[in-house]
């Protein structure tokens, strides 16, 4: 009997219809909880979620439209126009217009754009440079060139928090950033309600909440990821997207390039790989992963310490500041960089980034923003302040390229490091950006009205 | 004619439609161009004489090519006077088989001396094999169309290939082996589209025209001078009428023509602002239907049934004004449509699955009563399927399938054409 009642049990559950995977629901609510400022530039999520850019980096690694629909240069590059969109307003109801864009970029760089004079000319802006920008979409992608209503502050102290972007600011209380949906955004109205983010949430408490519930999006470091595998968290993970390297100043006492390349020798990036990062990160020596090149291999990223000290030929430089920037892997792995420069007869002091000195070496992540080559690499060496030389589209153009700029030692690449989060069962389809970064206005929630 | 029989078939189009074939990973004697430019490259840099040569494979090439791939660079640079061997010698080459996300590289780094040299070719990579699957009923798969422009719907008409895109309307005419585009005209939405667009599209019944709705839109086309798809017209305004979801069509019950029933187009109201239909059709069912996602149009013993995917995910069966929960649907997606294909039970419903978004498949299914059977192994379509119906014959579906092939590719549209054999 009790056998008949089992099966007829069985067959009843069976046959029950049950709930299908459908396509994403709208509405609800996403819990996320960030370690950070979701404001900061660049990589915050906020910036991401409710500023876009004239353009946007697609999956091929190209600049498409964004709120640009089209654009043309001229004189060999030096000379730009971007046609906006017609009909996009940000999320106050301003409408979206040539003024709004150049002061928004103005008010982002300065006097240090990469170009020369920016002027709005009907529904368009243009821009020209003295040296010709051949990438200047692709650049335009990037995050620090979003475009934000000039002048609109907000509760969090963020510098513009008014946009096109999917999601608007709503509110900030208790360490809580509310975004909303944009109803009239002009890609579409997200899936979600709301996504509510909670800042400068430990790594910690952020994996306990997502552990009983309470968060559906948090964080995971390079140097985690081994660990929130065996925790069996739901990892999405980018490839590496994010560049550990050291710029080297060429002046003062590093003025000496030998001195620069007995430094490149001397760093030991498979025990900072090992030991700090958990053998999550690929070592390399090159400033492009293998991934985008297919040479990165033709650099060798072995330590040295005799090429080392025949380089440094018995000069002792005064002592050098290597600074910082990061949480604490970063720190780990500038006292072991220190370390092994000691060990090559340096004399090397390590300090947080931002102290008023003079900085010889900055230990820094850099991000790779597009899954092209040139641009990619034009980002980095941008964002190290390093000069772009013009660039041929060939692998063997680019080599030329790599070589000629990691033989002046003012770069010395270490690791890439993948991007990653992790989530709760209630997220659907989060994809990744090429950067690394999830992008929340496609995702919806399993249990969403 | 009962309320039950209110119903049609979903139809679109009758295709003639062209295969692509499917490609294969490159065969040996494609490395004899790349081996040639590089071994032109070495002797260049090199000049005559002997070195010794070694080769590492870091690319996806099986390790069975690489004694070939030696071979074909050891005759290329004797060609040159290099006579390259595993023999020490005061010149060496390396040789490393490489890749990148877009393309092999190969690279020969000479080395002379203590100065080393770099030469570099790249190969184009082979691409991957398609795939199907066999069972009781055999799913096929043909790709039809591809673009880069989301495909929310098309139809053949006539004349062409009419696709809807969220901005505007374009024409294809069949040229050569494939569809070439002829014209492009804008909707002219004035509100923005919801993040998962959708579109309906029909043609006219003698194929010289069409009916398109998308969200807050609906538009007219018409091909006045036909045989030239450049003449094509296309009226779009604002609309919150209901899309049609089936055409007037005979259903076939039973085994003769008097057992045929005669159904009635129906609309349902859609709701522009999200990516469902919100339950109400006209004319009515006879009872209150839930928002969902997809219905079609099933053949049943006592007439027809209306099979709906509630945004919920339940999917449920209308029939004699009732509805009735289907069981055997854990697996099911969000699309479907129905395909006659005369094997088994006749018409089967072509499901899209429930996993993986990026790995979505299609898999036949037959509704004998209350609980679906599968009648197909799954076939994998290599993407997302965003959207999925009927031809008009009801003996091919359509399915556009989203390709995300990864870093350094493009995200693509293809429109395929799945068809079922019976085994």
């Amino acid at each position: 009997m009790l056998r008949q009642i089992a099966i007829s049990f069985l067959v009843a559950v069976l046959l029950l219809p049950a709930a299908a995977r459908t396509r994403p629901h709208y509405g609800g609510t996403l819990r996320v909880e960030v370690e950070g400022d979701p404001w900061q530039r660049p990589g915050g999520l906020a910036r991401q979620m409710v500023l876009d850019g004239l353009t946007a980096m697609g999956t091929d690694g190209t600049a498409g439209p964004a709120l640009a629909v089209e654009w043309n240069s001229d004189n060999d590059n030096h000379r730009w126009q971007f046609r906006l969109r017609p009909g996009v307003h940000f999320q106050d109801g301003t409408p979206l217009s040539s003024a709004n864009v150049v002061a928004s970029l103005t008010a982002i760089c300065g006097a240090g754009c990469p170009w020369t004079a920016l002027h709005a000319v009907g529904s368009s802006v243009v821009f020209t440079s003295d040296s010709p920008l051949p990438n200047l979409p692709e650049l335009l992608a990037g995050d620090d060139y979003r475009i934000a209503l000039a002048g609109a502050g907000s509760p969090t102290g963020a510098p513009a928090s008014i946009g096109t972007g999917p999601f608007q600011f709503t509110a900030f209380s208790n360490g809580v950033l509310t975004l909303a949906a944009n109803d009239n955004c002009w890609q579409g109205r997200p899936f979600l309600d709301e996504v509510e983010i909670r800042v400068h949430r430990s790594m910690r408490d952020q994996w306990l909440d997502l552990s009983v519930g309470r968060a559906d999006l948090v964080e995971v470091p390079a140097e985690q990821l081994r660990q929130a595998h065996e925790q069996r968290l739901t990892v999405v993970a980018s490839p590496p997207v994010s560049l550990l390297a050291i710029t080297v100043s060429d002046s003062g006492a590093l003025s000496n390039p030998n001195l620069r390349a007995a430094i490149a020798f001397a760093v030991d990036r498979s025990a900072i790989s090992n030991v700090i990062f958990q053998k999550q990160g690929e070592i390399t020596a090159s400033l492009l992963p293998a991934e985008l090149t297919g040479y990165s291999f033709l650099f060798s990223p072995d330590r040295d310490q005799n090429k080392a000290h025949e380089l440094r030929g018995g000069v002792t430089p005064p002592l050098l500041t290597l600074t910082v920037e990061g949480g604490p892997a970063m720190q780990l792995a500038a006292q072991r960089i220190a370390l092994n420069l000691r060990d090559a007869g340096f004399n090397v002091q390590v300090a947080s980034a931002g102290a008023p000195q003079h900085v010889d070496l900055a230990l820094r992540r850099l991000t790779l923003e597009s899954s092209q080559p040139q641009p990619a690499l034009e980002s980095i060496l941008r964002a190290a302040g390093l000069a772009v030389p013009v660039m041929e589209q060939s692998p063997e153009g680019l080599y030329k390229v790599e070589r000629q700029v990691l033989d002046t030692h003012m770069i010395i690449p270490l690791l890439y490091l993948p991007r990653a989060c992790a989530v709760g069962g209630r997220v659907r389809d989060l994809l990744l950006s090429p950067d690394g970064a999830p992008q929340l206005a496609g995702v919806s929630l399993e249990d969403a009205p | 004619m009962t309320p039950k029989k209110l119903f049609c078939l979903v139809a679109m189009f009758a295709s003639a439609l062209m295969t692509q074939a499917a490609d294969t990973a490159p065969a040996p004697s494609a490395w004899e161009q790349p081996a040639a430019a590089l071994a032109e490259q070495i002797a260049g840099i090199l000049g005559p004489g002997p070195a010794h040569l070694t080769i590492r494979n870091l690319s996806k090439i099986s390790a069975d090519e690489i004694p070939a791939i030696r071979r074909r660079l050891e005759q290329d640079l004797k060609a040159h006077g290099v006579q390259a061997s595993g023999a020490e010698s005061a010149n060496a080459i390396r040789v490393t088989l490489s890749e990148n996300l877009r393309e092999r590289l190969w690279v020969a780094e000479i080395v002379e001396g203590t100065e080393t040299r770099v030469a570099m070719v790249h190969v184009e990579p082979g691409a991957a094999q398609q795939e199907s699957s066999t069972s009781a009923v055999a799913l096929h798969r043909q790709s039809v169309l591809t673009t880069r422009a989301p495909v929310l719907a098309a139809v053949e008409t006539a004349d062409g290939f009419v696709v809807v895109e969220p901005e505007e309307i374009v024409i294809f005419a069949h040229s050569a082996d494939s569809w070439k585009e002829q014209n492009r005209m804008g909707i002219s939405q004035r509100k923005p589209l919801a993040r998962d667009p959708r579109a309906v599209i029909f043609s006219s019944p003698e194929g010289q025209g069409f009916e398109a709705s998308v969200a807050g839109m609906a538009c007219i086309g018409a091909n006045q001078q036909a045989p030239s798809p450049a003449d094509w017209t296309v009226h779009c305004r604002e609309s919150d009428d209901p899309w049609l979801l089936t055409l007037p069509q005979q259903i076939a019950t039973g085994s003769t023509p008097d057992e045929n029933v005669h159904v009635t187009p129906l609309r349902a109201f859609y709701n522009s602002a999200r990516n469902y239909y919100t339950g109400v059709v006209t004319p009515s069912l006879g009872v209150d239907l839930p928002p969902f996602y997809t219905a079609v149009l099933l053949p049943r013993p006592d007439g027809a049934g209306f099979l709906i995917n509630g945004i919920d995910g339940k999917v449920q069966l209308v029939e004699a004004a009732m509805l009735k929960p289907i069981a055997g649907t854990r697996d099911w997606g969000s699309d479907f449509a129905s395909l006659h294909t005369g094997c088994g039970a006749g018409t089967q419903i072509i499901v899209s699955g429930s996993g993986e978004a990026l790995t979505d498949s299609l898999r036949a299914y037959e509704l004998p009563a209350q609980e679906a059977i599968p009648a197909s192994a799954p076939l994998a379509m290599e993407g997302t399927i965003t959207a999925l119906w009927a031809a008009p014959d009801s003996k091919s579906v359509f399915a556009v399938v989203r390709k995300t092939a990864g870093e350094g590719q493009a995200d693509q549209y293809e429109v395929d054409r799945v068809t079922a054999n019976c085994n």
